[in-house]
């Protein structure tokens, strides 16, 4: 069996298991294997999105105005394109966006130092043991990625500008005190929309401080 | 006079005069002109110094900028209607050395985005797009009409004074928010740790929300004003002075002292303080 042909009932394979041909190749074949694992983790994330509230319309003009901001979408497609999206689709999630939104930004600063740290191990390895600098990362724990993420982010900061990490990291403790509470807000009153909105209000804080701090490290 | 002084003092002056001619050939100016056409973009990149910005009274952009030492340069790319101006550091160099304060005259169409670790970022006049980000920057808007003002710092103060019929985000973690006649459609300020002041009408059909994690929020308004309103604080507590008219049915739950949710006039802006441990005052003006 080949790549394409698994690929082609992947669907089929991810909720049912496959036949026997299919078990044997995704047991021998590390591509789809690796292809397999990663949906199966996007759909048992996803299943988090769990269906709770309609967004409100300040969600999606906010995401218009980023969108047109960002110059993804311009004046002309405005209605088209943001009139036509399935909001239904989103619904379940507007407070859990800027979760995501931090959660990305985390997501691309990992992306951005492993690719460094990749890049500076293969220098040092060019001749010596580059199959050791081309090792792969280990796979994201995302239990304990706000952590680590803060010190990379203050790490980051100490390199570039050093003279502002006290105050990031000062920043950065508000910034979780404001998320522990919110979330224990959240966690008392799960069906409360005040909650929610206090949560999404505290990662959109935690979303701006990265993006800040990695505006230092970009030339 | 110079012949009474005593000779001491002579050559302190001397040596005061020498010092300041120095500072003034290290402070370097440069001026440059585009013509960007109606509706440009202008971006201002800048790590330590001033970006000032007011509107020009033809269709040209003017740009000034003092380079406090040679260890910068400017670099001003225009690409169409697009103009680019950013401090190029040619060496390391201390704050000091790195300092460029740049002053800016634009047409008052022009879409702006400014970035300043250090500040003060000051817009006056502009009725356009804007993005102004700063890490402890003073950030101050004055008199804009219409077009979307984002203003994020970390600790930098944001103060939005006489704008108008635009949406407003500022998201500041420690800096304090003051916001004077100020109203749009949709206006958000969210701040982790610093306060949060509104003294304004909140103009016809907009939308706030004003939330903090500590810090006060002081909303003052005329009798005129025409709001709902509701305002929430986990623990840090509620006091309302203004007059509102209760209402059957509220968004949120009420609790006393610690919640309270009303309408003035016709209710038309809605208005939303959140606060978890900080006291949010509403006081009639």
């Amino acid at each position: 069996m080949t790549c394409a042909e698994f690929q082609a009932v992947l669907a089929y394979i991810i909720d049912n298991g496959g036949n026997a041909e299919q078990q044997e190749h995704l047991r021998q074949c590390a591509v789809c294997s690796d292809l397999v694992s990663d949906l199966k983790y996007i759909a048992e994330q996803a299943k988090l999105l769990v269906p709770m509230m309609d967004p409100s319309k300040k969600v999606w003009d906010g995401i218009k105005s980023s969108l047109e901001r960002e110059g993804l979408v311009k004046d002309s497609a405005r209605g088209s394109l943001l009139g036509s999206t399935p909001l239904s689709r989103w619904g379940p999630a507007n407070w859990l966006l800027p979760v995501a939104a931090a959660l990305l930004v985390a997501i691309g600063l990992l992306y951005y130092q492993n690719r460094t740290t990749g890049q500076q191990a293969s220098l040092q390895a060019s001749s010596g043991n580059a199959e050791a600098a081309i090792a792969p990362a280990p796979p994201l724990q995302f239990a304990s990625m706000d952590d680590t993420q803060d010190q990379q982010v203050l790490s980051e900061v100490a390199a570039h500008v050093p003279a502002l990490t006290q105050a990031y990291r000062l920043d950065m403790q508000r910034v979780n005190a404001y998320i522990a509470d919110a979330r224990g807000l959240v966690t008392s009153n799960p069906d409360d929309e005040e909650s929610r909105q206090a949560l999404m209000e505290a990662y959109q804080q935690k979303a701006m401080l990265y993006k800040m701090a990695m505006r230092h490290s970009l030339p | 006079m110079i012949t009474s002084m005593p000779r001491g003092a002579l050559w302190v002056l001397v040596v005061l005069a020498g010092c300041a001619a120095l500072a003034a050939a290290a402070e370097n100016r440069k001026e440059f002109h585009y013509n960007l056409g109606p509706h440009a973009a202008v971006s201002v990149m800048n790590q330590f110094g001033g970006v000032t910005i007011t509107p020009s009274s033809d269709s040209q952009v003017g740009v000034v900028a003092l380079l406090r030492s040679t260890k910068v340069e400017v670099d001003a790319t225009q690409r169409g209607g697009r103009l680019e101006l950013r401090t190029h550091f040619l060496q390391n160099a201390t704050p000091d050395e790195g300092r460029v304060d740049y002053e800016l005259r634009v047409p008052a169409d022009t879409s702006l985005t400014v970035r300043s670790t250090s500040g003060p970022i000051s817009v006056q006049g502009i009725n356009a797009d804007m993005t102004l980000e700063g890490d402890a920057a003073n950030i101050v808007v004055r008199q804009t009409d219409g077009g979307h003002i984002h203003a994020h710092t970390l600790s930098g103060p944001v103060r939005l004074e006489d704008v108008a019929r635009g949406d407003v985000e500022v998201i500041t973690v420690s800096g304090p928010v003051t916001m004077e006649n100020a109203d749009g459609r949709m206006v958000t300020v969210n701040t982790t740790d610093a306060k949060i002041t509104y003294d304004g009408d909140f103009g016809d059909s907009g939308d706030y929300t004003f939330a903090n994690h500590s810090g006060d929020i002081d909303v003052t308004l005329p009798a005129s004003a025409s709001v709902d309103i509701t305002a929430t604080s986990e623990k840090g507590g509620v006091s309302n002075d203004f007059p509102l008219h209760a209402l059957a049915h509220t968004a949120i739950p009420l609790t006393q002292g610690r919640s309270f949710a009303g309408t003035a006039n016709a209710g038309s802006s809605s208005v939303r303080l959140r606060s978890f441990s900080g006291k949010i005052h509403v006081k009639k003006k």
